[in-house]
């Protein structure tokens, strides 16, 4: 068995250090001295690199150190995938594009002829992670005013219709929120392969959606624990449909030469949290189950970093120092590789992995602590007592 | 007055070229090591390519249902081109009018303000249904000008509502640093009254369809008058194929081989060069200049018909 590991393209700038807050990747903060892409030039004129210049670096850093792919997360001020994703298409050569998309936004007989096009233009290198939750503010935002249920349903009927019209020449479909009649791509279209489908989202009717249609169950990394039994969950109902669900791990990692020097990142990142980043930690209205389960971990009121270490090796204030999930990983190489290890051994099958920032780190963790990956035998043992 | 010229990338023509899959085994004696890792995108670059250096201002990609959707091929040439604009029709059935705006969005800001929106002209109301769209015929011009309407208002205004019959935000509007790139402009088509009163109201250009000298001038003529009505500025565009030649015959005899149109521009470069000019008299400022091989003509029309279409509107200009 082979584990697959994704990296993630960030898509609202970049930290140049997890010490630190500053977006100084990116035009999400000012230009100004020690920015990059956009930078200053020589003569203190934008320099004329976008941000999309960084992503390249991130993507073939990626790919260069084993990674097969990426995330590419989509939020209401991120630059968006289906964009990022073509652009690079060429520049890359195994990357797999993991586009990150609410499938209510697009047609669904356009979305396939948009990915079978986008396949044709990487050689088959693109995943879909389908995001349905969310909700409150942001779901009207975007323009979409379904309620959560609805939207899974949608989501559901979506899939049903971007995999007939692909699988199909003569395709038809009634459902609830779209109709076709004798749909179907062309066959220049039609002969690619479907992208692999990942999942997420943490209600009941996310897992119902999901053992129809999902390739892989991605979870937000959770105490162990909690985590096992929500994949041991995933993996019964769908077997209880005939189906089989993979399930994958999203979690940021700060991997260092020794777990001293890991911490001490972590202590500097925390003492440098101001009282706006705290505020944002409190999070906004919205009706995920999953951030829901992530915000019973309360990081924005810890007073000192050591509050918020939940396991050996699993802090939960991530989300303090980065925008995203609480719950990361941190340690020595040996330690993180165990740590990983124990989650194979639990039932990951796929994971994909961050850390800050994205493009030193992809090169770090893909040459440090993936070699390490299920020859740790002994730290497994002593990490599972 | 500036003139536009873009070169058209049909990504349905020629589909043989550069797609190892369309050809089958090769039967000859001739070692062929092409493998699937060449298609046509690479075509695609190419022809942009040549565009570009052949002083284009840009190209233009159609839809077309059964091959390559026009967006993805824009942003996968896009970096291998920096200069020139892209062009991507689509049809406005494609999705939410706030995705299609963000989509906008990054294109504009990680491609250097490029982009252009062309929306396709609408499919038959059986071509509809295939498609999983279920707008019917009286509403498709509505829904165009409402799409429309709600990307340039989620892109211009910070928070934007709107209820509309086919779309719907609220608190809509990007923040920085997404909004500080233009929205996309937006190029419309159709000879109908109804289509040229939508182009009125909401096109930056219009594209005319190739016709002859005297329908194309009052059809300028119905849209000028219906534009002023709006109080807006419209752009006159033309979608015009041409085949031209050193030599007159020539251009003829090439002409009839590959069947180009009845109102093509056919003859020598002096000639179609000529004929450009007029119509730039005529007021048309953005010409989708096209012909049955994408490439070769590229650089036909670009080395030869170009840099000599220049001069004469240049001396259009002197004399206005």
């Amino acid at each position: 068995m082979t584990i697959d590991f994704y990296w993630r393209l960030p898509t609202h700038g970049c930290h140049g250090s997890i010490r630190h807050g500053a977006y100084d990747r990116g035009d999400w903060s000012p230009l100004g001295p020690g920015n990059i892409a956009p930078g200053l030039g020589r003569n203190g004129e934008d320099d004329g690199f976008r941000y999309i210049d960084h992503l390249a670096e991130i993507a073939k850093a990626a790919e260069s150190a084993g990674f097969i792919g990426g995330l590419i997360p989509s939020f209401p001020n991120t630059d968006d995938p289906w964009v990022i994703s073509p652009l690079l298409a060429r520049d890359t050569k195994t990357f797999r594009f993991m586009i990150a998309f609410q499938p209510g936004f697009l047609n669904p007989v356009h979305a396939a002829r948009m990915s079978a096009s986008l396949q044709r233009a990487t050689g088959g290198r693109t995943v879909f992670n389908i995001i349905t939750g969310g909700g409150g503010p942001a779901q009207l935002w975007w323009g979409d005013s379904f309620s959560h249920d609805d939207r899974y349903g949608r989501t559901t009927e979506f899939l049903d219709v971007f995999k007939g019209v692909w699988k199909e020449t003569n395709f038809s479909y009634q459902g609830q929120f779209y109709q076709v009649e004798e749909g179907g791509l062309s066959p220049l279209l039609a002969r690619e392969e479907i992208p692999e489908i990942w999942f997420s989202g943490s209600s009941d009717a996310a897992l119902q959606s999901a053992s129809k249609h999902a390739d892989y169950y991605l979870s937000w990394l959770e105490p162990f624990d909690q985590l096992t039994d929500k994949f041991a969950r995933v993996k019964e109902r769908t077997a209880a449909l005939g189906g089989e669900q993979k399930c994958a791990v999203r979690v940021d990692l700060v991997a260092r030469p020794t777990e001293e020097e890991a911490w001490r990142d972590i202590r500097i990142g925390f003492e440098n949290v101001g009282e706006e980043r705290r505020r944002q930690g409190r999070g906004g209205a919205t009706d995920s189950v999953g951030a829901a389960r992530q915000q019973a971990l309360r990081p924005s009121e810890a007073r000192r970093y050591e509050d918020l270490i939940v396991a050996p090796n699993l802090w939960g204030g991530f989300n303090l120092l980065r925008g995203g999930p609480a719950l990361g990983i941190v340690g020595s190489y040996e330690q993180c590789a165990a740590r990983l290890d124990e989650l194979i051994a639990r039932g990951t099958d796929a994971f994909i992995l961050a850390g800050t920032p994205h493009f030193e780190e992809a090169y770090r963790v893909g040459e440090e602590v993936l070699p390490l990956l299920g020859r740790k035998a002994d730290l497994l043992l002593d990490a599972a007592e | 007055m500036t003139i536009q010229t873009y070169w058209q990338i049909d990504v349905a023509a020629e589909p043989a070229r550069s797609e190892i899959s369309a050809r089958g085994t090769a039967h000859g004696l001739f070692r062929d090591v092409r493998t699937s890792a060449l298609n046509r995108y690479d075509y695609y670059a190419q022809i942009a390519q040549a565009a570009a250096q052949t002083a284009f201002d840009g190209v233009f990609l159609p839809h077309r249902r059964q091959s390559d959707d026009a967006a993805i091929v824009a942003a996968a040439i896009a970096r291998e081109v920096p200069r020139i604009a892209l062009i991507a029709e689509f049809p406005a059935s494609a999705g939410s009018a706030v995705y299609a705006a963000k989509q906008a969005v990054s294109f504009q800001r990680l491609a250097r303000e490029r982009l252009g929106w062309s929306i396709a002209p609408p499919l038959s109301a059986e071509e509809r249904v295939h498609d999983g769209d279920r707008v019917a015929d009286e509403d498709l011009i509505a829904r165009t000008e409402e799409f429309l309407t709600v990307a340039r208002g989620v892109h211009g205004e910070r928070p934007y509502s709107y209820a509309g019959r086919f779309f719907e935000v609220q608190g809509g509007g990007f923040e920085a640093p997404l909004n500080r790139v233009p929205f996309p402009r937006v190029f419309l088509q159709g000879e109908s009254e109804e289509a040229l009163a939508l182009s009125a109201r909401s096109a930056d250009v219009h594209v005319f369809a190739a016709q002859s000298f005297a329908s194309l001038r009052s059809q300028i003529e119905a849209l000028d008058a219906l534009a002023l009505r709006e109080g807006r500025t419209v752009g006159f565009g033309l979608a015009q194929p041409v085949l031209a030649r050193e030599d007159g015959g020539e251009a003829r005899r090439d002409a009839a081989r590959v069947a180009i149109g009845e109102f093509a521009l056919v003859g020598d470069y002096d000639d179609v060069a000529a004929r450009l000019a007029e119509l730039a008299r005529l007021g048309i400022r953005h010409f989708v200049l096209s012909a049955p091989s994408s490439l070769e003509e590229a650089y036909a029309v670009g080395q030869h018909i170009l840099p000599r279409f220049r001069v004469l509107s240049e001396q259009l200009r002197a004399a206005a």
